[in-house]
């Protein structure tokens, strides 16, 4: 009888394996791209600054900021309803979502644009106003909603339906055998959705929008922190108390009462629309039929492929980074792990990390490490890998454990994390898309990834150079979904039914 | 669809509000409680003017030239280049007036005190090679555009190749505070904004200090629409421009933050212009 | 007097798209005549039933094995399902917000009938597994249809229970074919009964000519006395 060999170090083809695999390949891959990007740590002294940013935290100054009740409550009022407007285009998007490759196309271009640079675009025409407020958020939100109910609804139970009695035309089926049975999961997901508008509202205002984060964005600027401070913790508390306010019962009020706070509206002026749609938007020589004009302007664009390789390397580095860190992070805030304080703390500090807007989180570790790619891949890497430790954390609170008791280093490497690793991953490829789409908008920080000229463009007004570079970071962003689609291990796929509700939650 | 509901929403609220005359304004400054500031601007313009006026918030540069250009605001305190910037945009709009410290503005080019660059002389020193440095927020004349321009005349290279990191901070203030914390060695502000932070002891001078004063150039100024005579009656403009011209209150000119107002006119910015055009920032 | 024949196979193969579940079926139902389906899991009991339903069409009432309810909805509106072809959508869609009055008094008169008094607003989410087997019943009831065709619709009730139950269908319905696993009711509530064992119909003959014994040959493991035919 032959002894059966012991396999060699990470071979066998047991699923967590060539997951491990996979996962060390990326991790590899971004090892191999490090020396090109620029990591160098240059700062001599930060700390005086970053007293001053840590005391104006810790002794905020409420009363600082002007009229913070309407800020929070336009805040509030954008998310409502870009959310609700969104849901109204995307539900019947998504009925016809399996149907269309067009309309599919459209939807992952919608969403691969960041509301941010939405609302620079719907800024040009309507303005400051609530309009583009909505607007941006309503846009991607739509498209994201087609996308995502549509899988909810292709995983309906069939059985009602064939128990249904000959001869039940459509819409009534629809809404007796097979909406209500997936409902909970529609109204579970519009609800997440919503707490990622209050995020993106917030966000709004670093463009000028006149949400939290338009004085959060001012104060922090200015080094005005106690403000900052108090309009930071404002915004958690926002956050941490939505599941108090944000009751079904209530939100209905709510969104009719911010009705009252959101004008004035702007005066849609159709030349105006119609200007910036068919010139402003579009290359001059283009407009001409001026071929070698054309080629000239595009001779303009600065540096395009440098950018495009700094955004896919920013965006590789943030991802490898995020699965190390929710790798190593999701045990805090696990009831496997630890005692009651110390869960309640791991949890405040992922919820705090999930919630920060990574552009602060960036600015904080440029001050502390000095320009450069690190503090953008440190601060990815910390948003997105808390957020994903925050989904396995909840995953993981889910499993009973077994019945002897195991020292925490066991129960972490045997009992949980092989029965969570395929989730995470799964959480991982799902992010990805949404890493290099926040890669976009680190640009801001002067990182010149292809948001930083987006950003450039829209500052000098040329709309059709912007234009142009937003195509191409939705041509890469669908590009990078459909390799993460692929290279997501297809067992992960198959059983994406039982972990879609977080999926969908890692695209926020 | 959209546009379809955000017109029902339009049809549903009110606020029609027809002839109010709309200004914005960029503070290079401080941003803290704007509105209630610029309230008093919109307050005393309404008694000067006798029609309604309003303040419109507008935090970044090109947000403000858009509103300027798309007629939500017909009159805005636009910095050099973004005057600039909109006036192209408008046929037949024109400066009116700057302040009185526009006319001979200044950029500062400030240092952290490890980088070892020499202090002070007529020229920027030599050794500022190879040393990072930041510029203000994209478009900013006297954080941008100016230093910029004087980079180049000096050392004949776009300042990529002069620097070895160069980077956008996006606002003058935070420009010091990168300075100071050596995140960059060097950097180019707005000197109002030098100078007030210096006086509120906001920086601390042994840790960063001002190598070179640039020569000066003009910068902020009053921009107004062409279209507001027709809209607001024959000398409307001239009416605004006095009312400027007329603005003694210390408590409404810290606003800005200037002296007073003097008379300006767009030929005053052909030079920023010129050098808009030169660095690819105007086309 | 002649007796209407329903349906009739004729040699003919029931399955799915690549696999045979029965071979050379031959067999007819007549109306009037109240049908005992027998057999190990497994066989094709419910493939006979597909079939039936397929060639009744509008004629049959369906009670499906896994109930097919929707839970998150009111016992009300699951049995108000039995009869939503016969509404326009517009209808339907404002029963779901307010029911109607017609329905309301039949369905509640439906439940008493069953048992379910008092549970008609509650989600069916929310009732034991007996429960939910007779709102199942009270759907297909609800449907009043000439013939009923349902598959184990009394599998997990107590005998007492199920016997009542069988009684209520069979008033209803004088024409149905109930898939069963309590060898005692077929006998007992059935004219006939039909066996099937190995993808075959080793079985079709009037329930008073048979026996206990006779139904035990269709199930493999009868021989040991004391086995039980089926588990539930």
């Amino acid at each position: 009888m032959s002894a059966e060999r012991a396999p060699g170090l990470l071979a066998g083809d047991s699923l967590n394996l060539r997951l491990a695999r996979r996962s060390l390949g990326l991790i590899a891959l971004c090892l191999v791209l490090l020396p090109f990007a620029d990591l160098a740590i240059t700062t001599h002294d930060p700390w005086a600054e970053l007293g001053r940013m840590i005391s104006g935290l810790l002794r905020p100054d409420i009363l600082a900021t002007q009229s913070l009740p309407h800020a929070i409550a336009l805040t509030i009022g954008f998310a409502l309803w870009g959310t609700l407007l969104g849901v109204v285009l995307g539900f019947p998007l998504a009925l016809l979502f399996p149907r269309s490759r067009l309309l599919r196309g459209s939807c992952a271009f919608v969403r691969a644009i960041h509301e941010l640079f939405w609302a620079l675009l719907l800024l040009q025409v309507f303005g400051l106003s609530a309009v583009t407020a909505i607007a941006a958020l309503t846009i991607p939100y739509a498209g994201i909603f087609a996308k995502v109910y549509a899988e909810i609804l292709e995983l309906t139970p069939r059985a009602p339906v064939d128990a249904l009695p000959e001869g039940v035309g459509r819409f009534s089926r629809f809404v007796y055998a097979e909406l209500p049975m997936v409902w909970a999961r529609l109204s579970s997901y519009t609800r997440y959705r919503f707490e990622c508008a209050m995020r993106s509202s917030v966000l709004l205002g670093f463009v000028g929008l006149p949400t939290l984060g338009f004085h959060l964005e001012s104060a922090f600027r200015e080094g005005r922190y106690a403000e900052a401070g108090a309009l930071l913790w404002v915004f958690y508390l926002m956050i941490a108390s939505l599941h108090l306010w944000g009751h079904r019962r209530l939100l209905p009020w709510v969104a009719l009462g911010s009705l009252f706070l959101l004008g004035p509206w702007p005066d849609i002026d159709g030349a105006l629309l119609w200007r910036f749609m068919s010139v402003d938007l579009w290359p001059k020589p283009l407009l001409d039929g001026d071929l070698a004009g054309l080629w000239q302007w595009f001779g303009e664009i600065p540096d395009l492929l440098p950018a495009i390789g700094n955004t896919l390397l920013l965006g590789l580095m943030g991802t490898a980074g995020s699965l190390v860190v929710a790798l190593l992070l999701w045990p805090l805030a696990c009831r496997h792990f630890g005692n009651r304080p110390t869960r309640m703390a791991g949890k405040g500090v992922l919820i705090l990390m999930r919630s920060t807007p990574e552009l602060m989180l960036a600015f904080i570790f440029l001050l502390m490490l000095g320009p450069s790619m690190l503090p953008a891949w440190l601060a990815l890497s910390l948003h997105n890998g808390a957020l994903i430790a925050f989904l396995v954390a909840r995953h993981a609170d889910a499993i009973v454990p077994g019945s002897h008791a195991l020292p925490a280093s066991a129960r972490y490497t045997y009992e949980l994390l092989p029965r969570l690793y395929g989730g995470l991953l799964a959480l991982l490829f799902y992010r990805a898309e949404t890493i290099i789409r926040e890669t976009a908008l680190l640009g801001m920080l002067g990182i010149a990834t292809l948001g930083f000229h987006i950003d450039s463009s829209f500052a000098y007004l040329m709309f059709d150079q912007a234009f142009f570079l937003l195509l191409v970071t939705a041509g890469l962003n669908i590009a990078v979904d459909a390799l993460a689609r692929r290279y997501r291990p297809r067992e992960i796929a198959d059983t994406i039914g039982e972990h879609d509700r977080s999926t969908g939650e890692a695209t926020c | 669809m959209r546009w379809l509901v955000a017109c029902l929403l339009i049809l549903v609220s009110t606020a029609a509000t027809a002839e109010t005359f709309r200004f914005t304004a960029i503070p290079d400054e401080d941003q803290s409680r704007l509105e209630e500031r610029f309230d008093k601007v919109a307050n005393y313009l309404e008694d000067q003017l006798g029609v309604a006026v309003e303040y419109v918030p507008v935090k970044s540069y090109s947000a403000a030239v858009s509103a300027f250009r798309n007629g939500q605001v017909q009159l805005a305190w636009f910095g050099g280049l973004t005057g600039v910037q909109a006036r192209r945009l408008v046929p037949n709009s024109r400066a009116l007036a700057q302040g009185q410290e526009d006319a001979e503005f200044r950029t500062y080019f400030i240092a952290n005190h490890d980088s070892d660059v020499d202090t002070q002389g007529d020229d920027l020193p030599k050794n500022v090679q190879g040393k990072s440095f930041t510029f203000g927020a994209k478009t900013s004349t006297s954080g941008r555009l100016m230093p910029e321009y004087f980079i180049r005349e000096q050392f004949g290279a776009p300042p990529k190749s002069l620097f070895s990191r160069v980077g956008f901070s996006g606002d003058h203030s935070r420009t010091i505070a990168l300075v100071e914390s050596g995140a960059y060695d060097l950097g180019a502000v707005n000197f109002k904004v030098w100078d007030a932070a210096v006086a509120d002891g906001r920086v601390d001078t042994d840790k960063v200090d001002v190598i070179w004063k640039t020569p000066t150039y003009p910068d902020y100024q009053w921009t107004i629409r062409g279209d507001v005579d027709d809209r607001y009656g024959d000398g409307f403009t001239g009416k605004v421009r006095k009312a400027l011209l007329d603005m003694h209150d210390p408590e409404l000119l810290e606003s800005f933050p200037r002296q007073g107002f003097i008379p300006a006119d767009n030929d005053d910015y052909q030079p920023i212009e010129d050098v808009g055009e030169k660095l690819g920032l105007l086309r | 007097m002649s007796v209407e024949e329903l349906v009739r196979f004729d040699g003919e193969a029931l399955g799915h798209a690549r696999h045979t579940v029965l071979a050379d079926l031959t067999l007819e139902l007549r109306a009037g005549e109240r049908v005992a389906l027998l057999g190990p899991s497994g066989v094709g009991k419910s493939t006979l039933l597909a079939a039936l339903r397929r060639r009744l069409g509008q004629r049959a009432a369906w009670c499906p094995q896994e109930h097919g309810l929707v839970p998150p909805l009111s016992v009300y509106h699951n049995i108000y399902m039995g009869r939503l072809e016969r509404h326009s959508a517009l209808a339907n869609l404002v029963n779901l917000l307010r029911p109607r009055r017609d329905a309301w008094r039949d369905i509640q008169a439906l439940c008493r009938e069953l048992g379910l008094e008092g549970l008609l607003k509650r989600p069916v989410a929310q009732l034991s597994g007996g429960q939910r087997q007779r709102v199942a019943i009270a759907r297909t009831l609800y449907q009043a249809r000439e013939v009923f065709l349902g598959d184990e619709p009394v599998a997990s009730i107590d005998p007492h229970q199920a016997r009542r139950l069988l009684n209520m269908i069979q008033r209803q319905h004088a024409t149905c074919v109930i898939a069963l696993h309590q060898r005692e009711l077929a006998l007992t509530h059935f004219d006939r009964v039909w066996g099937l064992r190995d993808g075959q119909l080793i079985l079709d003959a009037p329930a008073r000519e048979l026996t206990l014994e006779d139904l035990d040959t269709l199930y493999p493991d009868a021989h040991s006395p004391d086995a039980s035919p089926e588990p539930a």
